[in-house]
């Protein structure tokens, strides 16, 4: 019941009026963000990152991740009303969502999305409170070879279970690795892969990439459509709220089962849209009315939106607890942790109890604060829609410009973002996903880190990884997700010899 | 028009091409074991192997028709390309124009010119959006956060 005490007291942090306003104020700011195509949570986050920089940790920290908690509400305002993911995760929301919507029930539909997407939350939140302090205590035996072991394993997860071509996945982890390298070597000191550009030596900052990312990145993509946004109406019939959400137990299947697919997600690092995807594509084969799904069906919005509350949330834990983001965002925001001078990792658990708590419990609170925000502001939101995008576009290009320049007042940078831009073009054209090039960016220098001290340790020896239990059980656990699509597809040519699984889930619900 | 095959080699060669250049670049800080552990060229000579092993296989992937590519032979329509361009095509100059006009007017610069040019705003519209964006900027930055944007050469050379 330690546990309880240390909740309690983080309430006692997080529910002072300069936090409950920084929550409303980073919850509309989240809402604004995930409504907006072209700009999503990652960068949102990494736009926001500068101005924390005077804050106390636990303000900073609550400010951000108010923000995470209202663009995941906000990307999910736009796929219901207006057919349009305003973030990458509400994909899967638009299927049933949209139609809901469109038949003449917009408040059933919002009102459905945010009841499932607070719970999902609730539940990872509550997961986070009893085992992050746990996972975090295991993790302070932890040496060198355990913690590359663990690296290993997340990165392996993204692979085995991220939902893209595994080895598109390959691809863009080790272009993240390659990326985190350039600059100075934090063990030897000498300089590495600079390409003879001298300005490369202070490296490359991870908001410049996100920037581009996903900011232009996604701006491209979304300027192919064409944008008429054809709004349903967005009036808010408050007694329908609540009979929407008194209607919610009665899925409580699909409600714990996505859940149970968007925590897993989330801390195995697969993220939020594969864990929406997954929960949708689980529901739809296994629901008793799958063949009606895409009509409008309430199954097929609850479950994407609570595993994609969910995996956004539980994210959280193995980056507090391990030092591992389980998805961009939370990436993004370690990147924060890092540069506020805490360490992000288990000993948080040991030397900041108030961050750590504070954090935790205005999940709590935050969560409930983005849910009547995103209500009493859906109307303010569709009619910011109807500001046509040509409008829009050239404001965000500025934003994500003058975003990456700030980072170290380096023109080099805007360049590198407009490059970046058109990389993540690229590659969310073809399905190669982004988190994990975000996760290797942030984290790739200590996952090096720690396989060079392993190295030194046993001089030289691989033997180091299968030297204890502990960490033979996490390398094991990562090969065989490595190799786990390899093994399907064998599996499926085996037995069935027609039906090759080339595309990969999201493909297939897309296409 | 680009079809998807098209887009998903030039893709896997970009990546390859990094591969390789990040392989090469790191030999120069020496790849295996010293005196003092790992070498530093080491880990970075290892991941550009993995990029250009799997951009190979994806190229392969790519270019061999398979079955689910069938379905979507067309990546990019002419359509599309058009309005990519119509977004990227000014980007691309506003970001050149920055250290000659400076971040201010390369930006009310930009707004005006995609608002105005196709006709999508009214002049006098497009000047007011322009003119409150460069502002914008300057009240949140110079002003509130003590973040200097770049003022250009321009500016520079006028004195100020």
């Amino acid at each position: 019941m330690d546990n309880l005490s240390e909740l309690l007291h983080g309430f006692t942090i997080a529910v002072t009026v300069p936090h409950l306003a920084l929550m409303v104020v980073g919850v509309l700011l989240g809402i604004l963000v995930g409504v907006l195509p072209g700009l999503g949570a990652p960068n949102g986050v990494s736009l926001l990152l500068p101005l924390t920089f005077g804050m106390q940790p636990v303000s900073a920290i609550i400010l951000l991740s108010s923000m995470y908690w209202g663009a995941l509400f906000g990307g999910s305002v736009t796929s219901i009303l207006f057919n349009i993911p305003g973030e990458p995760s509400s994909v899967a929301t638009t299927f049933d969502g949209y139609p809901m919507a469109r038949d003449g029930r917009p408040t059933t539909a919002l009102a459905t999305a945010f009841g499932s997407a607070a719970f999902g939350a609730l539940v990872g939140v509550i997961l986070i409170t009893f085992l992050a302090s746990w996972v975090a205590q295991v993790a302070l035996a932890f040496g060198p070879p355990e913690y590359f072991a663990v690296y290993f394993l997340a990165f392996a997860s993204f692979v085995g279970m991220g939902g893209a071509a595994p080895m598109k996945t390959v691809v863009a982890l080790a272009i993240g690795f390659a990326i985190a390298a350039i600059g100075i070597d934090t063990v030897s000191g000498s300089v590495r892969l600079t390409m003879g550009i001298d300005e490369l030596v202070k490296g490359v900052n991870f908001v410049v990439a996100v920037m581009g990312l996903f900011g232009i990145g996604e701006l491209l993509v979304a300027v192919e459509e064409e944008f008429h946004a054809r709004a349903v109406s967005s009036k808010i019939d408050w007694r329908e709220v609540f009979r929407a959400v008194g209607r919610l137990p009665r899925h409580s299947v699909a409600l714990l089962r996505s859940a149970a697919i968007g925590c897993w997600m989330g801390i195995t690092p697969g993220g939020p849209t594969a864990a929406s995807f997954m929960s949708y594509g689980i529901a739809r084969r296994f629901s008793r009315r799958g063949r009606y799904f895409g009509t409008g069906e309430v199954e097929g919005i609850i479950s994407p939106e609570t595993a994609d509350h969910a995996a956004g949330t539980s994210a959280l834990l193995p980056m507090l607890s391990l030092g591992i983001p389980g998805s961009a965002t939370a990436a993004v925001m370690m990147g924060g942790l890092m540069i506020w001078g805490l360490n992000p990792g288990p000993m948080l658990f040991v030397d900041q109890k108030d961050f750590v708590w504070g954090l935790i419990a205005s999940m709590y609170v935050g969560n409930i604060v983005a849910v009547a925000l995103v209500l009493l502001t859906v109307p303010v939101f569709a009619a910011l829609m109807r500001i046509p995008f040509v409008v829009i576009a050239p404001l965000i290009v500025i934003i994500c410009v003058v975003g990456a320049y700030s980072v170290s007042n380096s023109y080099l940078d805007v360049v590198m973002m407009l490059g970046f831009g058109v990389v993540g073009y690229l590659f969310k054209k073809l399905f190669y996903p982004l988190a994990p090039l975000v996760l290797a960016i942030v984290i790739g220098d200590k996952a090096e880190d720690a396989f060079r001290q392993s190295m030194l340790m046993s001089k030289g020896s691989l033997g180091i990884f299968f030297a204890n239990k502990l960490v033979t059980c996490l390398v094991l656990a990562g090969i065989v997700l490595l190799l786990m699509p390899l093994a399907l597809q064998l599996f499926a040519r085996i037995f069935r010899k027609s039906a090759s699984p080339r595309t990969t889930n999201q493909e297939k619900v897309i296409i | 028009m680009i079809s998807r095959r098209a887009l998903e080699l030039a893709t896997a060669i970009l990546t390859g091409s990094f591969g390789v250049a990040v392989a090469v670049q790191s030999l120069d800080n020496g790849i295996g074991w010293s005196s003092e552990g790992v070498e530093s060229g080491t880990f970075p000579f290892l991941t550009g192997i993995i990029i250009v092993a799997g951009s190979l296989y994806n190229l392969v992937r790519g270019a061999v028709p398979a079955a689910s590519l069938a379905n979507v032979p067309t990546a990019i329509t002419s359509i599309e390309l058009r309005r990519l361009a119509g977004l990227f095509v000014p980007a691309a100059i506003f970001v050149a124009a920055i250290p000659l006009l400076g971040m201010y007017i390369a930006s009310a610069a930009y707004v005006f010119a995609v608002l105005a040019i196709p006709r999508h705003q009214s002049v006098v519209r497009s000047v007011v959006t322009a003119a409150a964006t460069a502002l914008a900027l300057y009240v949140v930055f110079e002003r509130m956060f003590q973040v200097s944007l770049p003022h250009g050469a321009l500016a520079a050379a006028l004195g100020f």
